[in-house]
C-alpha cells in the first residue's frame, strides 16, 4: 500500500509513457473504443426510448366491453362493480350513449355532419377498461365471459407489434452490448499486451530487483483504463452532440413518440457509457497483465 | 547469510558451469571472485540471487532456501539484495536519477527521501552532473556508476557486484572499489566478482577463485 501511495505519481507518468510510446496505434485504440462505445450509446437510446414508448401505451392500455341488448344501465353498473374487482383491471368507467355519441363527435370533427343523418343516437353505452397489459389474456377473457357482455373491442394487435419491436431492440441491445463489451476487452487487452512485449527488458529488470507484479502490472493496467475511459469521453461527447441535434428533430418528427426527457436521458446514457468504459478497461487490462505473470 | 552446500548448477544446454560449491559467507564480509572469462563466476551470483537454482545441492540465501518455485519469497530476497549486473540492465529512456530511484521505489521509500538519497548516491559515484541525462546517453563508465549507485542505494544486506570495474579506468575503479567497500559492516556482505587482481590484492577480504566451474577459496581474513 505505502509503495502503491508513494510510486502514484511515478505510476502516472509510466501509464502515459506506455501510451506515447505507440502514439498510432493507441490513437486507434482510442477512437476505436469511442466509436464502439458511442455505438453502444446510440442502442442504449433506442432502448430507453422504445421502453418509455411502452411504458407509455401500457398505461393507456383501453378496451371497451359493450353490453347485451338486454342489460339495462342499472345492470351495466352492476357489472361494472363487480368488474372493477377483478385481478389485473386498474378501471372501468361507463361511458353513457350521450357521452359516446358527444366523444365520435369530435373525433369526426368536420365530418360530424354526418352523425345528422340518423334519426337517433347511433351510439351504445359501453364500458371503458383500463387493464394491466401483462394480465391482458387473463383479464380479456374474465370480462368477456361475464354475464351481460357481448363483445370486447381491444387493441392486443398494436400493443403486441410494439411489444415485439421493443423485444427486438432489446435483443439488438443485447448483442451490440455484448460485442462492444468482447471488442473492447480485446482492444485493450491486446494493447497492454503489446506493451508489456516492447517492455520486456525493463519488466526483467524491475524483476531482478524484487518488484511485486503489482507494481509492474499497474501502470500498463492504469493505461488501458485511461484509454477506454478516453473512449468513453468520446463516446460520451458524441452522444450529447447528437441528443442535442437530432433528439429534438426526431421529437418533432415523429409527434406522437412520448420521447423521455433530454437532458434526463443523455445523462443516464453517458454515465453508463463511463462506467462501462471504467469497467472494460479495467477488466481488459487485467486481461492483459495476466500476460506478465506467465513470463516466470 | 550464505551457505552452499554442494552445489551445482547444469544449464538446460547441458552446460555445467558450477560444480561441487561449498562456501559460507557472513555478515560483514567483502568477498572478491576471480576467474577467467566463463569459468562460471556470473553464475554463482545468478544462484545468489535467484535468477538460476542448484541443479543439485543446497544454498540458503539470507535464510532463504533458494530453489524454483516460491516467488513471493524469491522477491522479498530480492529486495534486500542490491545487484550490479555485468551487464547493467539500466532502463532506457529514462535519467539517470530515475534509474537510481526505481531501485528504491520498490521498497516503499518516501518520495523525498528517495530522491534525495538517489542523488547523494550519483554524487558518490561522480555522476551529479548527469542525473537528469538519459541513460543511453552515457557512457560505458558512466552508465556503470549508475548501475552501482541503483545497488547502493537500497541500504542491501547484500550487496553483489558482478565486474563493476570492467570498464573503468584505475582511478575510477578504485573509487568504485571504495565505495563498494565501505559499505561492508556488521549487516551487510559485499560479494564483487573482477578480472582487475592488482586493485584488491591485500585487502581483508576473501578471495574465492573460480575455475572451470569449481571454486577454490584462496585466502580468508574474516573481517573482525
Ligand atoms: N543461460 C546459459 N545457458 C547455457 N550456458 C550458459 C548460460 N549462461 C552461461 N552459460 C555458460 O556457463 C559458463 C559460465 O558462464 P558465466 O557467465 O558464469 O562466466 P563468467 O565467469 O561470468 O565469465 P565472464 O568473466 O566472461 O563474465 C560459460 O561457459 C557460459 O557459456
Ligand atoms: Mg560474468
Amino acid at each position: 500500500m505505502k509503495v502503491f501511495f508513494y510510486n502514484l505519481g511515478y505510476f502516472i507518468l509510466e501509464a502515459f509513457r506506455t501510451i506515447r510510446f505507440h502514439p498510432l496505434s493507441n490513437l486507434f485504440s482510442f477512437l476505436g473504443t469511442g466509436f464502439i462505445l458511442f455505438l453502444f450509446g446510440l442502442v442504449l437510446t433506442g432502448w430507453a426510448v422504445g421502453d418509455e414508448l411502452v411504458g407509455a401505451l401500457e398505461q393507456e392500455a383501453q378496451v371497451s366491453a359493450y353490453f347485451a341488448d338486454q342489460v339495462g344501465e342499472a345492470g351495466a353498473k352492476q357489472i361494472i362493480t363487480k368488474m372493477k374487482t377483478l385481478d389485473g383491471v386498474w378501471e372501468a368507467r361507463y361511458v353513457t350513449a350521450g357521452e359516446a355519441y358527444a366523444k365520435n363527435r369530435e373525433l369526426l370533427g368536420n365530418e360530424a355532419e354526418i352523425l345528422r343523418l340518423f334519426d337517433n343516437n347511433p351510439f351504445e353505452a359501453f364500458v371503458e377498461i383500463k387493464i394491466d397489459l401483462n394480465k391482458m389474456d387473463q383479464v380479456l377473457s374474465q370480462i368477456s365471459s361475464m354475464k351481460g357482455i357481448e363483445y370486447v373491442r381491444d387493441n392486443r394487435d398494436i400493443l403486441e407489434k410494439l411489444k415485439g419491436i421493443v423485444d427486438a431492440i432489446k435483443l439488438l441491445g443485447g448483442v451490440i452490448a455484448a460485442a462492444v463489451g468482447i471488442t473492447t476487452l480485446v482492444i485493450i487487452s491486446h494493447m497492454i499486451r503489446q506493451g508489456i512485449y516492447h517492455n520486456k527488458e525493463q519488466i526483467n529488470t524491475l524483476r531482478l530487483l524484487g518488484a511485486p507484479n503489482s507494481f509492474i502490472a499497474f501502470p500498463f493496467v492504469m493505461a488501458g483504463l485511461l484509454l477506454t475511459l478516453l473512449g468513453g469521453g468520446l463516446a460520451a461527447a458524441l452522444i450529447i452532440v447528437m441528443m442535442n441535434q437530432g433528439y429534438q428533430s426526431i421529437g418533432e418528427y415523429i409527434m406522437f413518440l412520448p420521447l423521455p426527457p433530454a437532458q434526463e436521458l443523455c445523462r443516464f446514457i453517458v454515465a453508463i457509457i463511463l462506467g462501462i468504459s471504467a469497467a472494460l478497461g479495467l477488466v481488459g487490462s487485467l486481461f492483459g497483465v495476466s500476460s506478465i505473470q506467465k513470463e516466470g | 547469510m550464505i551457505e552452499a552446500n554442494d552445489v551445482a548448477l547444469t544449464y538446460s544446454d547441458g552446460t555445467k558451469a558450477l560444480k561441487n560449491v561449498n562456501l559460507k559467507i557472513g555478515p560483514g564480509e567483502l568477498v572478491y571472485i576471480t576467474g577467467h572469462s566463463g569459468s562460471g563466476k556470473t553464475s554463482l551470483l545468478k544462484l545468489l540471487m535467484g535468477i538460476e537454482f542448484p541443479s543439485s545441492g543446497k544454498l540458503t540465501v539470507l535464510g532463504q532456501r533458494m530453489k524454483k518455485g516460491n516467488d513471493r519469497k524469491l522477491r522479498k530476497l530480492r529486495r534486500k539484495i542490491g545487484p550490479v549486473f555485468q551487464e547493467f540492465k539500466l532502463i532506457e529512456r529514462r535519467t539517470a536519477l530515475e534509474n537510481v530511484m526505481i531501485g528504491m521505489r520498490i521498497l516503499g521509500i518516501p518520495p523525498r527521501k528517495m530522491k534525495q538519497e538517489a542523488m547523494e548516491a550519483l554524487k558518490k559515484v561522480g555522476l551529479e552532473h548527469k542525473l537528469h541525462t538519459p541513460v543511453e546517453h552515457l557512457s560505458w563508465g558512466e552508465a556503470q556508476r549508475v548501475a552501482i549507485a541503483r545497488a547502493v542505494v537500497r541500504k542491501p544486506a547484500l550487496l553483489i557486484a558482478d565486474e563493476p570495474t570492467g570498464n573503468l579506468d584505475h582511478n575510477n575503479a578504485l573509487n568504485i572499489l571504495h565505495i563498494l567497500n565501505s559499505f561492508r559492516d556488521e549487516k551487510t556482505a559485499v560479494i564483487i566478482t573482477t578480472h582487475a587482481t592488482h586493485l584488491i590484492e591485500g585487502q581483508d577480504a576473501t578471495y574465492i577463485r573460480v575455475q572451470e566451474g569449481e571454486i577454490t577459496i584462496e585466502q580468508r581474513r574474516v573481517a573482525g
